[in-house]
């Protein structure tokens, strides 16, 4: 019925994904020649990429009558969404854009196992399970976007930092070098900071607005259940890189590693936890058992 | 000499639990421990698998590891950490937000972030008034007779961010005891029309102290137009000495809560309503779909279930079997439809109505949610006071030289995250200057 709309919709999704695939080879181009034009097309394949994500991700909304937030598929998409809306932002804000050579990656992996994995049945706008109808579903995938997104950019700058620290020494004798195109050490550090300050509350909401959801749709609001255990493991971490930092001046090296093993069990929480573990948000994996 | 042993130990208790290195290792603790919940199959998600698992790990608690003694100690000890270092910092923080005082000299303003400026007292003092206060600052100053001094704070909240969403984890804390010691949980699968009363149904945890009964009049299973579950439905009625309270229709997600019990939807099943008649005397049931439940006719050794149904709602039709005693094959098999009666063993004979809903419910008391909700905000509140709202505190001291004239040296104290800090402040002093 809606034969048009659907067309329009994995019309978008592959506009998006060749725009963020090649984006992400135009800033290692850049990285790599030095060339401002490079750069340019880089940042407005990016622009491009997130309006087609961004289409993509309202025509589904419209297919589906609901927010898109209800399987695998649907959360992925808001996932790569949440990651370029928030790398470009830092890449406006503080005019970093070697940053994308390190993000757009993420948002290509995550692109290339949605296109590997996901069978045509599992990509589509299914029925959802009465628990899911709800509007606290919304702020919770949500939060958990922008969460997720800030946190893969904080990944993102953890592993640039560690790159500059580890050619320090080529950096003086080589300034043409990729890695003199970063912000120096101290910046990348006091960034990336930045970046989990943000995410930190929003994923406390995230865990709190799934803590109510469930209250409605299952009257607990905390199961123990694997995907409730491994986000409250990794706020755990990022709590601990905060405490280290503000406290016992942990930055630099050390940082950049926490940041590294905190995004680790974000995907874990989401990718390790639906396909490995079982429990209550097995839904998630597109699969949609009943919630019996 | 004994009692200050005693005061010693306690004394060295208070330092150990003071610490936040100790925290941090017990936070550690808990997430490890918490992961390891996830690769054990736990008994209260799946059952099955958890009785696989070897006696040793049963035994220490690994296949209930969130409900184990040592899992609650753990939370316990942090809790005790959490407030202890609570007690410890909040003077601290007190004196910094309300107890602020102008320093005494040039060297006690903070050197980090430091800046000094010349010019004539009074129309300095001015400037430095007018600026602070237009930013939102709250200034105190005092007079000595070597010059003037000032202390001014912004966002003073900012400073009780920590402390508060530390203290929300132990009001979580409270907030999941008071869950778990006062309420119950369980659950009842109840067919369309019969009644029950609330302290019959199956409990996991607590016990019911509630004498009311409620009432199915009806439990839907309901399809949208294009096919799709809409949602389960049922119309529940609440009954206490004989009188219906209250009357209302439940779904997923949209629960009805009566004197602290609240009625969760959780799911459905497909009943049929069937008549037995033994002896003259006619017993109405409804039995679940699946063999979710049967019928032992009294008097006879006789099991009836239903194995399978067609929810047509035009033609309704049953699949029932019979069993003996506790024999394993059925002794009699048979379709049924609506309307149909038949004979079972010569014992009795049953009549198949139609179909009935059987809704599945998640019947729960919980006196400590709001306790857990207000954890909850607190948190919020603290992290977004922490992150969003940092308080700054600028102060200053003026020495007098020769004349009018004289030295202010300001600064403001740096916190730990200078950056924004330094911005600010660095605008502060460029107003004050164009004064």
């Amino acid at each position: 019925m809606n034969q048009g709309l659907l067309n329009l919709e994995t019309s978008a999704f592959y506009v998006m994904l060749m725009a963020y695939t090649l984006c992400m080879f135009f800033y290692w181009a850049w990285m790599g020649s030095k060339k401002d034009l490079m750069g340019q097309f880089a940042t407005y394949l990016a622009i491009v990429g997130l309006i087609a994500n961004t289409a993509a991700i309202i025509l589904r909304m419209i297919i589906a009558g609901r927010p898109p937030l209800s399987n695998s598929y649907e959360f992925l998409l808001t996932f790569v969404w949440g990651i370029t809306l928030v790398h470009l932002f830092i890449e406006y804000r503080y005019k970093l854009r070697s940053l994308g050579g390190f993000v757009m990656p993420i948002s290509f992996l995550i692109l290339m196992f949605i296109i590997m994995s996901m069978g045509p049945e599992e990509r589509i706008a299914q029925a959802i399970p009465p628990a899911l109808k709800s509007k606290w579903l919304t702020f919770h995938v949500l939060t958990a976007t922008l969460a997720y997104g800030a946190f893969a950019i904080s990944f993102g700058l953890g592993i640039m930092y560690l790159l500059k620290m580890s050619r320090g020494a080529d950096n003086k004798t080589n300034p043409q070098g990729v890695i003199s195109r970063f912000p120096d050490l101290e910046t990348i550090d006091e960034l990336s900071y930045k970046v989990i300050g943000f995410a930190f509350p929003l994923l406390t909401l995230c865990i709190i607005t799934g803590a109510i959801w469930a209250n409605y749709a299952w009257g607990t609001y905390w199961s123990w259940d694997p995907k409730e255990t491994w986000s409250l493991i990794t706020w755990i971490i990022y709590a601990a890189y905060l405490h280290a930092r503000l406290m016992y001046g942990w930055k630099g090296k050390r940082a950049a590693w926490m940041t590294i093993f905190g995004f680790a069990a974000v995907l874990f929480t989401f990718f390790g936890v639906n396909y490995f573990l079982p429990g209550l948000h097995s839904y998630a994996s597109s699969q949609l058992i009943s919630i019996v | 000499m004994k009692e200050h042993r005693d005061e010693g130990i306690v004394e060295e208790l208070w330092k150990i639990f003071s610490s936040m290195k100790l925290g941090l290792v017990l936070l550690g603790l808990v997430a490890l421990v918490a992961g390891l919940g996830t690769v054990f199959p736990q008994a209260n998600l799946e059952p099955e698998k958890a009785k696989a698992v070897g006696q040793i790990w049963q035994t220490l608690g690994f296949t209930q590891i969130y409900s184990t003694i040592w899992f609650r100690l753990l939370l316990g000890l942090l809790c005790i950490n959490l407030i202890i270092c609570s007690i410890q910092r909040f003077q601290g923080i007190y004196r910094r937000t309300f107890g602020l005082k102008p320093p005494e000299s040039a060297s006690t303003v903070p050197n980090k972030m430091n800046v000094k400026l010349t010019g004539e007292s009074e129309s300095l003092k001015k400037s430095v008034h007018d600026v602070l206060g237009r930013n939102g600052f709250k200034v105190t100053t005092t007079e000595s007779n070597k010059g003037w001094s000032f202390i001014g704070i912004k966002r003073r909240w900012g400073n009780w961010g920590s402390l508060i969403s530390h203290i929300s984890f132990v009001v979580l804390v409270i907030g999941a005891i008071l869950g778990t010691t006062m309420g119950f949980k369980g659950f009842a699968m109840i067919s369309a029309g019969s009644t029950i009363p609330i302290n019959s149904i199956n409990v996991s945890k607590g016990t019911v102290k509630q004498d009311f009964s409620v009432h199915i009049y009806s439990a839907e299973d309901r399809f949208l137009a294009n096919g799709e579950r809409d949602n389960w439905y049922t119309d529940i009625g609440i009954i206490e000495n004989g009188q219906e309270i209250t009357r209302q229709t439940i779904s997923v997600n949209h629960p009805l809560t009566y004197k602290g019990v609240t009625f969760y939807q959780s799911s459905f099943a497909n009943g049929a309503r069937l008549i037995a008649d033994i002896k003259e005397q006619k017993i109405p049931m409804v039995l679940q779909d699946r063999g979710g439940n049967y019928f032992q006719a009294p008097g006879t050794d006789l099991y009836l279930i239903v194995a399978a149904m067609k929810n047509d709602p035009q033609s309704p039709a049953i699949l029932y079997q019979v069993y003996r005693g506790t024999g394993v094959e059925p002794v009699q098999t048979g379709q049924l439809n609506a309307g149909q009666t038949i004979d079972v063993q010569g014992e009795y004979k049953l009549t198949f109505e139609g179909s009935a809903g059987f809704t599945g419910l998640q019947i729960k008391q919980d006196p400590g949610v709001w306790v857990v909700w207000l954890g909850c905000a607190l948190l919020l509140l603290g992290l977004m006071l922490s992150f969003y709202w940092r308080t700054m505190v600028v102060s200053g001291f003026f020495e007098s030289g020769q004349g009018p004239d004289g030295e202010l040296t300001m600064g403001a104290m740096a916190g730990k995250v200078a950056g924004r800090v330094q911005k600010e402040f660095d605008r502060l002093i460029h107003d004050i200057q164009a004064k």
